[in-house]
């Protein structure tokens, strides 16, 4: 038989439940603008029938429902959207930083311009064309040395500015990885609450928000897969239990957070990182714990790739040291170098090669010295960061060997005779056509080198923007896609308030009528006739 | 699909931007005239540029160095005119004195004449162009003439070579070591007993070679003259390559900037209207 007060019952259930709804419904507007908020449903079913099956049964006709039940909270989202949000992240991660770096290195280069190293080099050469047309002139001679020690500056210009953002890519690198290990940290503090709470048959969704928004961040960093340990206990079939984070390789992925446990994320150099954990010299791979994942071993795509493709890698094995920014470094250094040479040879002669490169002689008719030397004392080699005008020529234009008679006195000889044919401009041309020698590797001439470069810049400046445009869309994409599935519409939050509400509204009314119908039984029957 | 209002308005919002940035690059081309402000705006583009502009700039250096030529070989011929002009005085003092009508006397001014002649032409030997000496070779510090005589120097013989174009040299100074030295020789022989005839026809030997070596400087002139041409019309070919290369083209940015400005008014125009009313404002 069933009770006189179960419509009482069922009806208090359904205030209950619609209530649960209403509130989650005020819930989600609140968090209509919440960045990484899934919008949550009430998962309401019907409570088990009347009467319970069982000996005792009585017969009736039954089931006869006994109202709702809000089964579980749950957020609505679509994990195959995140991990196609995620895959997407780490590629706009690697264009974006690449865009930015070649970007920075495009800003150091300044070409084209009236103001690069392209512009100093053609003045410098039509310097030496007025000197070679007067060469008696100091002032010929004066603006012949300020133009090379022009050229001078914008190798070390350039090369300074390249290694100072050099040095800032790996900062960044350490500083990314701090990120790296805050957000894993994070990670795993979550984990370690939801699988507390799931045991109860509860849903932390807000934690389950919290946690896919880390995992967001994290992939625009690194590439990374994730798997999911169900909890214990209660826990529902739908709860989502702990996360194990994975960085993907090419090998065997690298787990870095597993539970509450995190496997801190370090950087390894061919010198040892200081103690801030920036890279010295090129990075060959980063530190997970015990576990090392070797340059080689990465996978091209996140921004911390882009960083390390940048700042300079060295893969082992005597590869040696490459990236954006070393190897922009040493080609310049290299033009600096086959620049500086060339011209001391025709300027003082090759003594290996002295019927090619007999040299020049200065207005006292000596034969000249190096014109281009190492700054001061640094280093061995003259590169791009130490090249510089010889000081004795700066300070006596005069030495400049613009003429070719021959020496007066013989080669690295002392105080020459003053007999120099100081109307003879002959080697300053000679100087000056050394800028259609093709010095350089492949045949190429300084300036056409240097546009090489700049041009290969380009391109690969070009190409990056471009790719981050379009992962950017992509990602875009997505994110729309994820947002049709999770965000908040107010309509429809509106829209359920009044079904919530109404459903609120004739449950309390279905009570008045069962008080009404006990009301009936208590005060107004066994009255007849009365 | 499901369309919410943030949908609207993040991708209202990325829009925005995209037309933004648009708008940038164009204008940062209207307001530097050139297509290309960094290479990856276009590498092809500015590889060129860089190519253009080396062009643009040795054909300026060449036409600076052509100036220089003109100088050298002005002065040159004017200095030989004025050799010329004293050889011709020399030649009818000469002609007039070979007649045997004159007095010892009158041969003594003809003489002190041909001597201040003959410094003249010393003083012509030393021409010079700002600070050199332009008949000393490639010692154009040293005078020709060191007061007192011609002093041998093997450099005087020197060519001095000034690039008009790409390994086209151009001989600017002129040898007259042995022109100077004769035409020396000549008066030096002028005395009391000098067979004026025979030096009449040394005269006029000397006199020939002066003009043949003007002919030569002459020619020289024309050439420099034709190498003037086809650097003016080299400097112009450079620069339209360079400038259909990397200037925009007005017209056709403004017009650009135009559509886009009214691209940007519509996308900004529609982003006021992304707060639509929702189903809050028609319930009670």
């Amino acid at each position: 038989m069933r009770s006189s007060f179960m419509g009482l019952e069922t009806s208090k259930r359904g205030l209950f439940t619609q209530q649960s709804a209403l509130y989650t419904t005020g819930h989600n507007i609140s968090n209509a603008n919440t960045l990484g908020y899934s919008r949550q449903r009430v998962n309401m079913e019907a409570t088990a029938g009347f009467p319970g099956v069982g000996l005792n049964t009585g017969t009736m006709p039954g089931f006869l429902g006994t109202g709702v039940q809000a089964n579980s909270v749950q957020r609505v989202r679509d994990s195959f959207v995140d991990h196609q949000y995620r895959q997407e992240s780490t590629k706009l991660g690697y264009w974006d930083t690449t865009s930015k770096a070649i970007t920075q290195m495009e800003d150091v280069l300044n070409e084209p311009s009236q103001y690069g190293l392209q512009k100093s080099l053609s003045e410098f050469w039509s310097s030496l064309q007025t000197l070679s047309a007067n060469p008696e002139n100091s002032g010929a001679r004066g603006v012949a040395v300020q133009r090379g020690i022009a050229v001078a500056d914008s190798f070390n210009y350039m090369h300074k500015s390249l290694t100072e953002i050099q040095t800032n890519l790996g900062k960044e690198i350490a500083i990314t990885t701090k990120d790296v290990n805050s957000i894993l940290q994070q990670i795993a503090n979550l984990n370690e609450q939801i699988t507390k709470v799931e045991p109860n048959g509860y849903l932390p969704n807000d934690l389950y928000d919290a946690r896919d928004a880390l995992l967001d961040q994290l992939s625009a960093i690194v590439p990374i897969e994730t798997e999911y340990v169900k909890s214990g206990g209660r826990a529902l079939a739908i709860a989502e239990g702990a996360v194990i984070v994975k960085i993907k390789t090419k090998g065997t992925a690298v787990e870095v957070v597993n539970g509450t446990s995190v496997s801190k994320m370090s950087v390894a150099s061919v010198k040892t990182p200081d103690a801030d954990g920036n890279p010295d010299g090129a990075v060959t791979g980063f530190k997970f714990g015990g576990v090392t994942l070797d340059i080689k071993d990465m996978l091209g795509s996140g921004t911390m790739r882009s960083l390390v493709d940048s700042y300079g890698y060295d893969e082992g094995m005597g590869a040696g040291e490459k990236g954006l920014y070393p190897d922009m470094i040493e080609k310049l250094n290299e033009m600096a170098r086959e620049f500086a040479a060339e011209f001391n040879r025709i300027h003082a002669g090759d003594p290996a090669n002295p019927t090619k490169y007999p040299g020049g002689t200065d207005l006292d008719g000596n034969l000249g010295k190096e014109f281009f030397v190492i700054k001061t004392n640094d280093g061995t080699v003259i590169d791009a960061s130490n090249i510089y005008v010889s000081k004795d020529i700066i300070d006596n234009p005069g030495l400049i060997a613009a003429s070719d008679s021959t020496p007066v006195t013989p080669p690295l000889g002392g105080i020459g005779s003053g007999d120099g044919e100081e109307g003879n401009g002959k080697n300053a041309l000679n100087l000056s056509n050394m800028q259609f020698s093709k010095i350089l590797s492949g045949g190429a001439t300084i300036q056409s080198h240097f546009q090489g470069l700049v041009g290969k810049l380009g391109v690969d400046g070009q190409q990056a923007e471009r790719l981050a445009f379009n992962t950017a869309t992509l990602l875009g994409a997505v994110e729309q896609r994820r947002a049709s599935i999770s965000s908040v519409s107010l309509d429809e939050e509106m829209t359920d308030m009044i079904r919530f509400q109404q459903a609120y509204n004739a449950s309390a009314r279905m009570i008045t009528v069962v008080d009404e119908t006990l009301e009936k039984i208590i005060n107004g029957m066994g009255v007849v006739g009365r | 699909m499901r369309v919410t209002q943030s949908m609207l308005s993040n991708n209202m919002l990325r829009n925005v931007s995209t037309s933004y940035n648009k708008m940038g690059k164009l204008q940062d081309q209207i307001t530097t005239g050139k297509k290309v402000n960094r290479p990856s705006d276009n590498p092809v583009v500015a590889m060129k540029g860089m190519g253009y502009r080396m062009t643009v700039d040795k054909v300026a250096q060449y036409q600076e160095n052509l100036g220089e030529v003109n100088n050298w070989l002005d002065s040159s011929d004017d200095a030989l005119d004025k050799v010329g002009q004293a050889m011709h005085r020399a030649r009818e003092l000469v002609t007039s004195a070979a007649n045997g009508t004159m007095t010892p006397e009158d041969k003594k001014k003809v003489q002190s004449e041909l001597d201040q002649l003959r410094e003249h032409i010393q003083n012509l030997a030393n021409t010079k162009v700002g600070d050199k000496y332009i008949f000393s070779g490639t010692k154009t510090a040293k005078p020709f003439h060191n007061g007192t005589d011609y002093e041998p120097d093997a450099a005087f013989s020197e060519k001095v070579e000034i690039e008009v174009f790409d390994g086209v040299m151009m001989i600017v100074n002129t040898d007259v070591t042995k022109l100077f030295k004769d035409i020396d020789e000549v008066f030096n022989e002028f005395g009391p007993d000098t067979d004026f005839s025979a030096a009449i026809a040394k005269i006029d030997a000397n006199m020939d070679e002066v003009l043949t070596t003007r002919a030569n400087i002459g020619a020289r002139q024309n050439r420099v003259e034709m190498m003037g041409n086809r650097l003016e019309s080299q400097e112009a070919a450079a620069k339209k390559q360079m400038s259909e290369n990397e200037d925009i083209d007005y017209e056709k940015v403004i017009t650009e900037m135009i559509t886009q400005e009214s691209i940007h008014r519509a996308a900004l125009s529609v982003g006021s209207r992304i707060i639509q009313p929702s189903l809050v404002d028609f319930l009670r």
